[in-house]
């Protein structure tokens, strides 16, 4: 299992049922898990392609989105950041 | 150092006195509290809603001031970042900084806070009467990043 976080605006669009899901057969990099969420819900992956999204990885900053994801990994979904 | 995100409302004075009690070291204390305000962009807001990412968001604005105070000499930092559900009036965040002479503590919380305006894993979201908008760093926060970046 994997599990998703989705935060700031992402977290209005996204279903509860996306928070555990089981790695599909064809996910393999964190662009096909993107991909994929963009596929399941598409209110979400409008919303990530119109803004810039980051990808955090078990609390890591993550730049390469072709770096595999394995069972057990939480993955973020972060829309730009304001704090301050 | 002491970075924290908090959930409750907070007193700015309080952390201030607590923070430079029985200081003697030092010559200057430079501090700045962003508030929230009762109308942005000609909106009357009602209430900010702040998210954080736990954890990370704890991990990420640590790293930014250890980041900021490591170039100038800042013997003290302190940054308290309120989350969650946030009134009009009421202090958003807090940075203070100690230092021998009034310039390194003046830029410490100036670069900080241009950081934070981009780079802290937070997110806002204003709502009032006219209903309610997610707030993003607007082009100038991202000019002043990159400014302070290269400065």
């Amino acid at each position: 299992m994997v599990r998703l976080v989705f935060l700031g605006k992402f977290s209005e669009v996204a279903p509860a049922s996306l928070a555990q899901i089981a790695l599909p057969g064809d996910v393999r990099t964190l662009k096909d898990l993107k991909d994929w969420v963009a596929r399941q819900q598409p209110l979400l992956g409008a919303a990530m392609e119109a803004t810039r999204t980051r990808l955090i990885v078990n609390q890591c900053v993550i730049h390469d989105l072709s770096q595999a994801i394995a069972d057990g990994d939480e993955v973020a979904f972060l829309p730009p950041m304001s704090g301050g | 150092m002491d970075v924290r995100i908090v959930q409750k409302a907070f007193d700015p004075q309080a952390e201030i006195a607590a923070f430079t009690a029985g200081r003697d070291d030092v010559g200057a204390l430079v501090s700045f509290v962003g508030t929230c305000r009762a109308a942005n962009a000609g909106s009357v807001v009602d209430e900010l809603r702040i998210d954080h990412y736990p954890g990370f968001s704890e991990k990420e604005i640590l790293r930014l001031a250890e980041d900021v105070s490591r170039r100038f000499n800042c013997p003290d930092l302190l940054v308290v970042h309120r989350v969650g559900a946030i009134r009009p009036g009421e202090a958003i965040v807090l940075v203070a900084a100690l230092s021998t002479h009034r310039s390194d503590a003046f830029e410490v919380v100036r670069m900080l806070m241009d950081y934070l305006k981009t780079d802290a894993p937070l997110w806002k979201k204003e709502s009032g009467p006219g209903g309610a908008r997610w707030i993003e760093p607007r082009a100038e926060d991202y000019a002043r990043r990159m400014e302070a970046e290269k400065g």
